[in-house]
């Protein structure tokens, strides 16, 4: 059998499991221009960081019920709960229906909100023929989340998007968040991933965020997918005129990950703030872009990387600062950090500025560092064990990065889970 | 009673001198010494001759290695010990140079520091950690907001001092050694260091206080003076050796007793 003979094959594959699944005639056009595209792109580059080895298109779309009780029981006022494709919860406050908040899985708003999800999926922040996996993620999405916050509206207590990868069962989880903010809304969101079960899997997540004129997005993310799980993680926004989108990303995956993060500053005055914290154990590998473009004039991105890097892994942060000609007045700042606990660790902090406009400010720092030992030694010199010691000086060092997070629950969570991490990683 | 016993302590460093080449240094060259809480001692010597080596060198800093003589503190060989053991039994050491910590409150610190001389089970509770702390912050004419800033960074090196005394005073060891806890102090930067140690003197504490020059000894009285001189203690006397050396400075005490070594500020 030929390639293109697969590749037909495949096409009819997605195009009935999409019909059986009853979506919406452009969805499915969707799905199949970017299955038809995929050959042809390439993979996301990630400097200085090997994946080719990676299988991370699995070509399956079939329909999964998961069982609901898999999802923690932790409810909140405003959330959504997905286990695998399965939507365990959705608690929307009345008061926010009746401004027209719109908070439902991704299928049934493409089909009960066509113009809105049309308008915006993979339109804007990203688009399906920007990478291979980009494209792939299209073509093969099973589940996702849809946030809509009208023109105006302000939800003051955070979104909570929580999302469960089944790994009891053998299948990828190619899920896509997608959250508009109309002009002047206001919200913030607090992303959470896990996994339950112990298959070995792919999880292909996306979030992304379009930020209309003056909006203000927050986004709080925790990923926390198990060891069996290669993760391909996309977090994306468009900003309008004046619209600020803040990240807050907790990169505690136990399996090998991809990180591409970035924000595009389109509008004019536009802000954008990304916090990434990644902590890496056993021989587990993770790359991550964290990208910040500015295009629109007097635009701000602000970057700041911390990770510690514990055993044998592997942690590579690019931080990129692209500033297109035009966007004169724009200002660029990245701190990208690394610190390495043992010898057998492996880092790589790499600021890429790349500037194609000479009215701007843009500044970087690295740096890739094993714990001093002075330090150790004078806190150890007060009684302090070497274990605590350590830690004290590790958090001392994603102090800068935690102490910004705004949500203070999950600021605490991420806490909670790094003493875990390096409890465990020694 | 606690003691702290120096026996003819010898003390290399391994020198790297280029790529290739390492050389062992020997700078300590047979100290005795012998200390008992409720006594103060004072070392004083010039520069390069090996004080904060004996200091460094008792509270454990890897960098120093014994080749010979042992170090005891209640008659238990503490030289195979490492620095935090050693702070657990008692020994507490003021450094020449602190250690800055970003991200690390002097606060929390302070109160790991108090917790781990406790036993799990019975760790400082927040009040009575903040009287204590109050009390010494007090002592030592220090703002609370010290207390939030980062561990030593940014401070000045007065800052740094009291600091270290701070410490001294919650954790409250039996043995305090001070490296030239008086260098770059002005005089009423020193007289609030010297009421943070004198606030500690008593039957259960001592100390070896490390200085260059006599002045903190008029604040700091000392029991015991001991001039160190090319790795060696070449004299001990009681508070008025001080005041000789003062008046006839390291050179003529030096010619005084017929000792054959170099000083590093001579010319
Ligand atoms: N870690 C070290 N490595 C190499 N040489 C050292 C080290 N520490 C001290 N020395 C040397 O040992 C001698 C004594 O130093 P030090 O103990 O600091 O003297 P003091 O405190 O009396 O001024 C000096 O010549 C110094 O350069
Ligand atoms: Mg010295």
């Amino acid at each position: 059998m030929d390639t293109m003979e697969t590749q037909s094959q495949t096409a009819t594959a997605i195009q009935t499991a999409a019909q059986q699944h009853n979506e919406p005639t452009w969805l499915i056009h969707k799905r199949l221009a970017a299955l038809a595209q995929m050959p042809d792109l390439p993979m996301p580059r990630v400097q200085r960081f090997n994946y080719r080895d990676w299988a991370m298109m699995p070509d399956t779309l079939a329909w999964r019920q998961s069982a609901p009780e898999l999802a923690a029981t932790a409810e909140s006022d405003c959330q959504i709960v997905q286990v695998g494709q399965t939507t365990v919860r959705v608690n929307l406050p009345e008061s926010l229906q009746e401004q027209g908040v719109i908070l439902t899985d991704i299928f049934t708003a493409a089909r009960e909100y066509p113009d809105l999800v049309q308008a915006a999926f993979m339109t804007k922040a990203i688009q399906a023929n920007e990478n291979r996996l980009a494209s792939y993620h299209t073509a093969y999405l099973n589940a996702g989340v849809f946030l809509y916050v009208p023109d105006n509206v302000v939800i003051t207590d955070p979104v909570d998007v929580q999302l469960v990868q089944d790994n009891t069962q053998d299948q990828p989880l190619v899920s896509h968040v997608l959250a508009v903010a109309g002009r002047n809304a206001e919200f913030s969101i607090n992303q959470h991933l896990t996994t339950v079960g112990d298959q070995t899997n792919l999880a292909n997540c996306l979030l992304e965020v379009v930020a209309h004129a003056n909006s203000h997005v927050t986004i709080a993310a925790l990923d926390e997918l198990g060891p069996q799980t290669l993760a391909y993680v996309e977090r994306r926004a468009y900003a309008d005129d004046n619209a600020v989108v803040n990240w807050a990303v907790g990169f505690m995956n136990e399996g090998d990950t991809i990180g591409n993060f970035d924000t595009e500053l389109n509008g004019n005055g536009a802000q954008a703030d990304a916090k990434v914290i990644a902590i890496t154990d056993h021989d587990q590998r993770m790359g991550v872009n964290t990208k910040i473009t500015n295009r629109g004039k007097h635009t701000n991105g602000n970057i700041l990387q911390r990770g510690v890097i514990l055993e044998q892994s592997e942690l590579v942060y690019n931080g990129i600062g692209d500033i297109i000609h035009g966007a004169a007045g724009s200002e660029a700042e990245q701190e990208n950090r690394l610190l390495m606990m043992s010898s057998e660790a492996h880092g790589n902090a790499n600021p890429i500025l790349l500037i194609d406009e000479n009215d701007v400010m843009a500044g970087h720092a690295a740096s890739v560092g094993q714990v001093d030992e002075q330090q150790l030694y004078y806190l150890m010199s007060r009684g302090l064990e070497r274990e605590t010691a350590e830690r004290l000086v590790i958090r001392g060092f994603l102090g800068a990065v935690l102490s910004a997070i705004p949500a203070k629950a999950v600021r605490q969570q991420l806490i909670a889970i790094i003493e875990r991490k390096l409890e465990n990683g020694r | 009673m606690a003691t702290l016993e120096i026996k003819d302590l010898h003390v290399e460093v391994t020198e790297v001198t280029d790529e290739e080449n390492q050389t062992a240094k020997e700078i300590l060259k047979g100290v005795n010494l012998t200390m008992k809480t409720g006594e103060i001692h004072a070392i004083m010597g010039p520069n390069g001759t090996g004080k904060s080596t004996l200091s460094q060198t008792i509270m454990g800093q890897p960098a120093y290695h014994v080749t010979q003589g042992d170090i005891l503190l209640n008659g238990e060989s503490i030289v195979d010990m490492p620095v935090d053991e050693r702070a657990r039994k008692g020994l507490f050491l003021a450094m020449q140079y602190p250690a800055e910590i970003q991200g690390v409150t002097n606060a929390e610190f302070l109160r790991a520091a108090v917790n781990a001389r406790r036993p799990k089970d019975d760790q400082i509770s927040v009040m009575d950690f903040l009287k204590e702390l109050d009390k010494n912050l007090d002592i030592l004419d220090m703002s609370e907001a010290m207390t939030e800033r980062y561990l030593n960074e940014g401070f000045s090196g007065g800052e740094k001092k009291r600091n270290e005394i701070l410490q001294l005073l919650m954790i409250k060891p039996s043995f305090a050694l001070l490296d030239e806890i008086d260098s770059g102090l002005d005089i009423d930067a020193l007289k609030v260091v010297s009421k943070g140690v004198n606030a500690m003197r008593g039957d259960n504490f001592g100390s070896m206080i490390i200085t260059h020059y006599q002045r903190l000894l008029n604040y700091i009285v000392p029991d015991v003076v001991h001039i160190m001189m090319g790795g060696r203690i070449v004299k001990t006397g009681d508070a008025s050796l001080a005041e000789r050396l003062e008046k006839e400075g390291y050179a003529g005490l030096r010619d005084d007793l017929n000792i054959d070594v170099a000083l590093v500020d001579e010319d």
